[in-house]
């Protein structure tokens, strides 16, 4: 093949790279985000609880297997999620190393609880005031549910609602082989 | 009565109530951001929060925008330079949260570096590629004869006329 020289086998390598990445972007998920604090040590959460203000902190549920939902009342998504989050909590109550917080985010108080009582309520929140909770853990918009295992490592995050067949995933997937993992190695 | 007024006004326009902790309370060495003054908070606030983009807008930064978000990040941008820290650790800070999504200008660093040199490495391959197919073009081809390297003839007084009367007719 006269005058195919390694210039054009470079121009042939790059355009192919090329070809890949349209490829890659006319096919993957527009909305997908980079998992950036995945097994990262989850941060301190200090907060009051929704109903009784004393303060929570995360620290205090080392050894549990956590799940984090970053929720609001003014959230159409965190409805259609709610009765799966409350099934979650029912599933795995009976667990002493087991709990799951919900956290209240940019929103009152007064229409949190009003939410919680029209929808039903069977686990703890805490209310995110100033944001910080939230931004602490990368939180772009509600709904979304972390699952920090027994070590204290953000093991999972879900952004959107945990429905169908994300629930059934979250629980036989992940909860499960989390709290069934031995406790050994538990960092305080 | 005077005197009482006087106190008032002076406690309430010179020591407005602030959820900040008392500056002056506080003991050991100051950190470099105390000694700001609102100005220069503010501006630095705005430095940063202009390079830092509204997670959830469209193309704005966290100072343009008037997201709750982002006026939580702001207020996050300046709890942090008054607790002492850089701009790079504050910017730090939030690409550990949220990814290199969360700066407008990519950081100089891992895949990072393909989009900073990306457009001059494709330059320099365009400008070799140019090149070669130039000095191609310039290179006299093997297979033509070579120009006579000789000066042509001067025309004559015959031709010189039969051309001048071609040009007339255009």
């Amino acid at each position: 093949m006269k005058g195919f020289g390694i210039w054009q086998a470079f121009l042939l390598i790059g355009l192919f790279g090329l070809v890949v990445l349209f490829y890659q972007g006319l096919w993957g998920d527009p909305t997908a985000l980079p998992p950036v604090i995945i097994e990262e040590p989850a941060s301190e959460i200090v907060a009051p609880d929704l109903y009784s203000g004393e303060e929570f902190r995360l620290s205090e549920h080392l050894g549990k297997v956590v799940v984090l939902n970053f929720w609001a009342s003014w959230c159409l998504e965190c409805k259609l999620e709610h009765k799966f989050l409350l099934a979650i909590q029912k599933r795995f109550e009976s667990r002493a190393d087991f709990a799951m917080y919900g956290v209240n985010y940019q929103d009152k108080a007064r229409l949190a609880k009003a939410y919680l009582e029209q929808y039903g309520n069977n686990f703890k929140h805490v209310i995110d005031a100033k944001g910080k909770i939230s931004i602490d853990y990368g939180v772009y918009g509600v709904p979304e549910t972390f699952i920090i295992d027994k070590k204290g490592v953000i093991r999972h995050k879900i952004i959107g609602p945990v429905l169908g067949d994300s629930y059934s995933d979250l629980v036989e997937n992940i909860i499960e082989p989390l709290l069934n993992k031995p406790e050994s190695g538990v960092t305080s | 009565m005077r005197i009482w007024a006087t106190f008032l006004f002076t406690v309430f326009v010179f020591f407005p109530v602030s959820e900040e902790p008392l500056l002056f309370a506080q003991d050991g060495p100051m950190p470099p951001a105390l000694s700001m003054g609102d100005d220069e908070l503010q501006a630095k606030t705005k430095e940063i929060a202009k390079v830092l983009r509204c997670a959830v807008c469209q193309s704005e930064s966290v100072w343009e925008s008037n997201s709750t978000l982002a006026i939580q990040m702001r207020d996050i941008v300046r709890e942090r330079l008054l607790a002492g820290e850089s701009s790079d650790e504050i910017q730090a800070y939030f690409v550990s949260r949220y990814g290199d999504y969360i700066i407008f200008k990519p950081r100089f660093r891992g895949i990072n570096l393909l989009l900073w040199g990306g457009p001059f490495l494709l330059l320099l391959f365009g400008g070799v590629i140019l090149l070669r197919n130039l000095s191609k073009w310039t290179k006299p081809h093997p297979e033509l004869p070579e120009a006579p390297s000789a000066s042509l003839d001067p025309i004559d007084e015959k031709q010189r006329q039969r051309l001048e009367q071609e040009l007339r007719k255009g």
